[in-house]
């Protein structure tokens, strides 16, 4: 004897969207936007891999080539200033760069992950949840160092040229941070529903 | 779990394997044994019902309730 399975017209992982044309488009599985946002991703993640790899490399050369009578620029709203181009200041540009890019390159890794799970059609599992949590420290991190690191140019670099930042800027960094936690909160409550549902006979 | 699933002595009174009762209930094996060894949150009627059925029993002789520790439903060992 077979216990009969109750009415649903959509397979697992098969939600509906509805689309601008009227008809369902898969948000899940195979074929699905998320298959579509994970080239997406890759694309992006490769990108940025290659980046984040050549400003090391350029960070290693840094340490070694000579820097004398070069000068840079730096310019604002308000004109330029001209600055003797040190060591120190090579290093920091390239390592704030590098650090920014492969901050996002760690979000994307993760994103990506998340995004394989949803291709698959399971994304409630608990390792999303620790992929969500390390995406908004990470956000947070890559979000923070910019806004120092922008402070400190204008302060101690370049002052008069470049604004000082304000906390306001800060604002919708922690907001997109906030979101990222919260979310990381809807999934834990998701994968502790399916975990239930698993185990429910 | 305070709730104890009795399974095995129901089986073992009707000499009936877990596998020909995951048969005739429509159920897999590895859920019949996630029941009998009371890893289970939770059981449907449904099931409850095929289970009474096919053992003929009533769900008191599958159940039983033991005084105790119980474990919520929030912890699961999850984070």
């Amino acid at each position: 004897m077979r216990l009969p399975l109750p009415p649903n017209p959509l397979k697992r992982g098969e939600a509906s969207v509805p689309n601008w044309l009227g008809a369902p488009i898969k948000a899940l599985g195979p074929g699905s936007v998320s298959s579509v946002l994970k080239v997406v991703l890759d694309v992006a993640y490769i990108l940025l891999w290659l980046i984040t790899g050549i400003l090391l490399l350029l960070v290693i050369a840094a340490i070694f080539i000579p820097l004398d009578n070069v000068n840079i620029t730096v310019s604002g709203d308000s004109g330029g200033k001209q600055l003797p181009l040190t060591r120190t200041l090579l290093l920091f540009g390239l390592g704030a760069a590098t650090a920014y890019f492969g901050g996002f390159m760690l979000i994307l890794r993760s994103l990506r992950r998340i995004i394989r799970t949803l291709t698959m059609g399971d994304p409630f599992q608990p390792d999303n949840v620790r992929r969500l949590r390390q995406i908004g420290l990470t956000l947070a991190v890559v979000t923070g160092g910019v806004w120092v690191a922008q402070g400190f140019v204008a302060k101690r670099l370049a002052p008069g040229v470049m604004d000082p930042q304000g906390f306001g800027e800060l604002l919708t960094p922690i907001f997109s941070v906030l979101i990222v936690f919260v979310l990381a909160e809807v999934f834990r409550e998701g994968a502790r529903l399916r975990r239930e549902s698993e185990l429910t006979i | 779990m305070p709730i104890r699933v009795q399974l095995d002595r129901v089986l073992v009174e009707r000499r009936m394997s877990l596998t020909e009762l995951a048969d005739r209930v429509g159920v897999t094996v590895a859920n019949l044994s996630i029941l009998k060894t009371g890893k289970a949150r939770a059981v449907r009627f449904s099931t409850l019902d095929a289970l009474c059925r096919e053992l003929d029993c009533q769900p008191g002789d599958l159940l039983a309730h033991e005084p105790g520790p119980g474990d919520t439903i929030e912890d699961d060992g999850e984070a």
